[in-house]
């Protein structure tokens, strides 16, 4: 059993368990945290999970856990890991099921005053426009042949059906589409249950949340940002709904022999993989990437939900309803990207499973108009607590291949949340601080409930004390719903 | 021999261990532990069923496919199955009946069936799995 005592602090922020620690490892494990965090990491199997996924070939410099770390399957939850394209693998563990799961935050040109006497309203258009639940139907029904053209083309596709503005795109991780996509190699079965699902948000986790920015840390950043102080903002989380699942799940079922093949030993069956330069390999990538854009496509159309029930409650009220894509970013995915490691330019396969890329300024990969300040990074809060908007910045190049932190991070099972909370005292105490709530359902709200999560103030102080981030805005919520 | 399974923690997902005399009972097991995850069994009217054939690369693939048709049989057809008989069981290849119906108060939605540590474990008195869903 690994010890906290077998880490070795390295700096403020971070523990490191070297590489001698276990015979398999090939790397070095890297967990980021305060003292407390990285104390949470030993009440589940982080740690386990994180030197697991130091296994994988071709894995280079540190498999690493960011601050919002929890178990999960496979990698942990805020697993980093990247790769090298000659001798590498690719794992669709190491991305999960909800490929391409993400956030949009979009902004207002309303201040908290004008929209808080229609706020219920608002909420109530928001979850009409944006259908949510197990099984929701999506906004749009596409054809077997539309799906592999919104696949391949991502939020291409939906700007020609005028499900976005052109603007959109331009703030979207990846301009909205990721290369490479190959729908011959998606599943009969992933596409059927993809085609009734695009624009809807899905269960569990996922959320739509009116904000309101409540402080600035970083005034310039914030402009550049289009964010100020009062101003109100809305968050969506979704992902790649069935879709995507069905694309994790054939390719864990599907590579599980491939292993072998290759001759490569794992720890966990969840670790599943294939060299990036195989032809399984390049099947899931291929694969992945049309799930990645269906998830684009997804919260787009939402993102359009969201500007018609907007327009439904605010028109004739307010000067100006519409609401500006400030930024996209994607928490759980696979990419080909250059970093350098011991001094040399390499093209890696990042792995990214619960944690957001933080590009810093001057990178090519980030939006013109942003690229003096660099990516926004945008963290969720758990339900009724704060989310914050974060700048991505060098050192995260040099420590983490430009990654970050996705989120707060569970503490509590489901299991116990359900014992302690009730769903529909919850729902009461967020009313009482004037946060309106529509859930499907009150045992999945007392599962979300704040307490089963880290504080995500603590988990943005270390991003930022550590240098993968740097805050620029803090928001509140003034409105959740969720599936 | 306990009873057919229990939930087990997990910080994020929801894990189950299964237990069965045999590997036909722990695959039916499996399967109503989950069906346990989605909705109240006790509430479901068993109006539906529907025979599965599956084949695998080994035990563990095929209890993943197995849970994982149940899943999408579930969201296609908007049931809860809660029911199973299976028919003919080889490590590499199942045929079973699946019988379920809807259910209004859904408890979970379950994304899919993870191979995370999945190791079927045979007992002095059957076989014993624990098997963890994404939510």
């Amino acid at each position: 059993m690994v010890q906290k005592s077998d880490f070795r602090r390295v700096d403020e922020y971070i523990w490191e368990l070297p590489k001698d620690f276990r015979d398999d490892m090939r790397v070095p494990a890297r967990l980021f945290g305060d003292a407390e965090l990285f104390d949470a990491a030993f009440r589940d199997r982080t740690v386990e999970q994180l030197i697991n996924t130091t296994t994988l070939p071709g894995i280079v410099k540190h498999a690493m856990a960011m601050p919002d770390f929890h178990q999960g399957y496979g990698f942990p939850i805020g697993g980093v890991a990247a790769m090298r394209m000659d001798t590498g693998v690719i794992s669709p563990g190491g991305v999960g099921y909800d490929i391409n799961c993400g956030v949009r935050l979009l902004g207002t040109h309303l201040e908290r005053e004008e929209v808080a006497p229609s706020l219920r309203d608002l909420t109530a258009a928001l979850y009409r426009a944006c259908p949510s639940g197990v099984g929701g139907k999506g906004r749009v029904h596409v054809s077997g042949r539309e799906l592999d053209e919104l696949v391949t083309q991502g939020a291409k596709w939906a700007l020609k059906r005028r499900l976005a503005w052109p603007e959109d795109l331009a703030h979207t991780e990846e301009s909205g589409c990721l290369p490479g996509a190959n729908p011959s190699e998606v599943s009969a079965r992933a596409k059927e249950r993809g085609r009734p699902q695009v624009g809807s948000l899905g269960a569990g986790n996922h959320f739509i949340e009116i904000d309101v920015v409540d402080e600035i840390y970083d005034p310039e950043t914030a402009e550049v940002f289009g964010l100020w102080e009062g101003q109100v903002v809305v968050q969506i989380h979704c992902g790649s709904r069935g879709f995507g699942h069905q694309v994790c799940d054939d390719y864990v079922k599907k590579l599980q022999p491939v292993v072998e093949k290759y001759g490569i030993q794992l720890p966990d069956r969840e670790l599943v993989c294939a060299p990036i330069d195989s032809p399984e390999g390049r099947s899931y990538y291929g694969a992945m990437a049309c799930a990645v854009n269906y998830a684009f496509v997804n919260r787009q159309v939402l993102v359009m939900g969201v500007r018609e029930a907007f327009e439904q409650v605010l028109a004739g009220k307010v000067k100006n309803f519409d609401l500006f894509q400030v930024y996209g970013v994607t928490h759980n995915i696979a990419k080909f990207e250059e970093h350098e490691v011991d001094g040399r330019r390499m093209k890696l396969c990042v792995h990214r499973k619960g944690a957001t890329r933080a590009f810093p300024p001057g990178h090519p990969g980030v939006p013109e108009d942003y690229r003096d300040v660099g990516q926004p990074v945008l963290v969720p809060g758990s339900m009724g607590t704060a989310s914050y908007v974060l700048v991505g910045t060098h050192k995260a190049m040099e420590l983490t291949f430009g990654s970050t932190c996705h989120g707060a991070g569970r503490v509590m099972s489901r299991r116990k949340a359900r014992k302690r909370i009730q769903g529909s005292e919850l729902r009461h105490e967020l009313e009482e601080q004037g946060i309106v709530v529509r859930a499907g359902s009150m045992r999945g709200l007392a599962e979300e409930a704040p307490a089963a999560y880290k504080d995500v103030s603590r988990v943005v102080e270390v991003v930022h004390g550590a240098g993968l981030a740097r805050k620029v805005a803090r928001l509140r919520p003034m409105a959740v719903i969720k599936g | 021999m306990k009873g057919r399974f229990e939930e087990v923690e997990h910080t994020a997902d929801i894990a189950i261990r299964v237990w069965g005399r045999d590997m036909a009972e722990l695959f039916a097991n499996a399967a109503y532990g989950m069906a346990c995850q989605l909705a109240d069994p006790d509430e479901v009217v068993r109006t539906v069923q529907r025979l599965v054939e599956l084949e695998a690369y080994d035990a563990e693939t095929l209890l993943v496919a197995w849970l994982g048709e149940l899943l999408y049989l579930s969201e296609r057809d908007g049931c809860v199955f809660t029911d199973f008989d299976v028919l003919e069981l080889t490590p590499t290849r199942l045929r079973a009946s699946a019988r379920g119906g809807p259910a209004n108060d859904r408890r979970h939605y379950i994304k899919a069936v993870t191979f995370s540590s999945l190791e079927i474990v045979h007992t002095g008195e059957g076989y014993e799995t624990t098997i963890v869903f994404d939510v």
